[in-house]
């Protein structure tokens, strides 16, 4: 299993992972590690790390919870097994733009994290934790204190400053008792 | 193997005490337990309880669709560092 990336994927997000070959055509096992899996079906090119340039996806197939990938250039198993572990990305600039009150993780990650009605500086989102129930948790960073939990709720999150780079939130009673 | 029906889910009897006496005042403060084997009961929904993941507490906001699972089932005890790289993962506010 490879270990370390060719390179430093720094406008691109991974979508998804090679887990193995499959068959002896060139087939690729892809473990989907994004969060719209119907999207990669849908995708024509791919990067993939090893191997230079994007790469034409000749087909997807949905094999829950892998799919199964043919690129053009990949046509034979022991290409299909050098590239076992390596990584799958996308350009961040071809993602589609979600709807209101959805965020990209990229996007969240490093904003400054502000009281909303004092607008006195938290600390830095320097995680989300995906929690169970479809939640997901705001995992922030302050100075000389434990990190303080804030859920990703509309009552909490009050505002979302993206080019500002600036997240305000409205902490309920008792939640900074957590950390 | 399930609980008994005889005996009913079970509740934490010092979470369900907090939660009853907030509930009469309306209040909606964020409480802390460690009871991840405690039910989610109808009363909780609308709370947000901080369940001890075993290093710390997580908040979660209880919903009707909790009601009947265990509180341990929404704060993951492991958790996956990932491969460093940008994911293609998003986040809805609820």
């Amino acid at each position: 299993m490879r270990k370390t990336r060719s390179h430093v994927w720094e406008n691109y997000v991974s979508v998804g992972e090679v887990t193995a070959p499959h068959g002896i055509h060139g087939e690729l096992r892809v473990y989907p590690t994004t969060d719209f899996p119907d999207r990669l079906l849908a995708r024509t090119t791919v990067w993939v790390d090893g191997l230079e340039g994007p790469q034409e996806i000749m087909s997807v197939k949905p094999r829950p919870p892998l799919v199964i990938m043919q690129l053009r250039s990949v046509a034979t198993r022991e290409q299909a097994e050098m590239l076992r572990g390596a990584s799958l990305y996308v350009p961040i600039d071809s993602l589609p733009a979600l709807g209101e009150g959805e965020y990209y993780w990229f996007e969240l990650e490093g904003l400054e994290v502000r009281d909303a009605s004092s607008k006195a500086p938290i600390g830095i989102l320097s995680k989300i934790i995906r929690a169970g129930g479809n939640q997901d948790v705001f995992e922030v960073a302050r100075e000389g204190m434990p990190p303080l939990l804030v859920p990703a709720l509309k009552s909490v999150v009050a505002r979302v400053d993206l080019p500002q780079n600036v997240m305000e939130v409205d902490l309920p009673p008792g939640l900074e008792d957590l950390s | 193997m399930s609980r008994s029906t005889k005996k009913g889910p079970y509740v934490d009897a010092k979470l369900l005490k907090k939660i009853e006496t907030m509930n009469a005042k309306n209040d909606k403060r964020v409480l802390k337990t460690w009871a991840r084997a405690c039910t989610v009961i109808p009363d909780m929904v609308g709370h947000t309880i901080g369940i001890h993941d075993g290093r710390r507490h997580v908040p979660i906001y209880i919903t009707e669709e909790m009601v009947g699972h265990k509180l341990g089932e929404f704060a993951p005890t492991r958790t996956f560092k990932g491969h460093g790289d940008k994911a293609e993962r998003s986040t809805a506010l609820k």
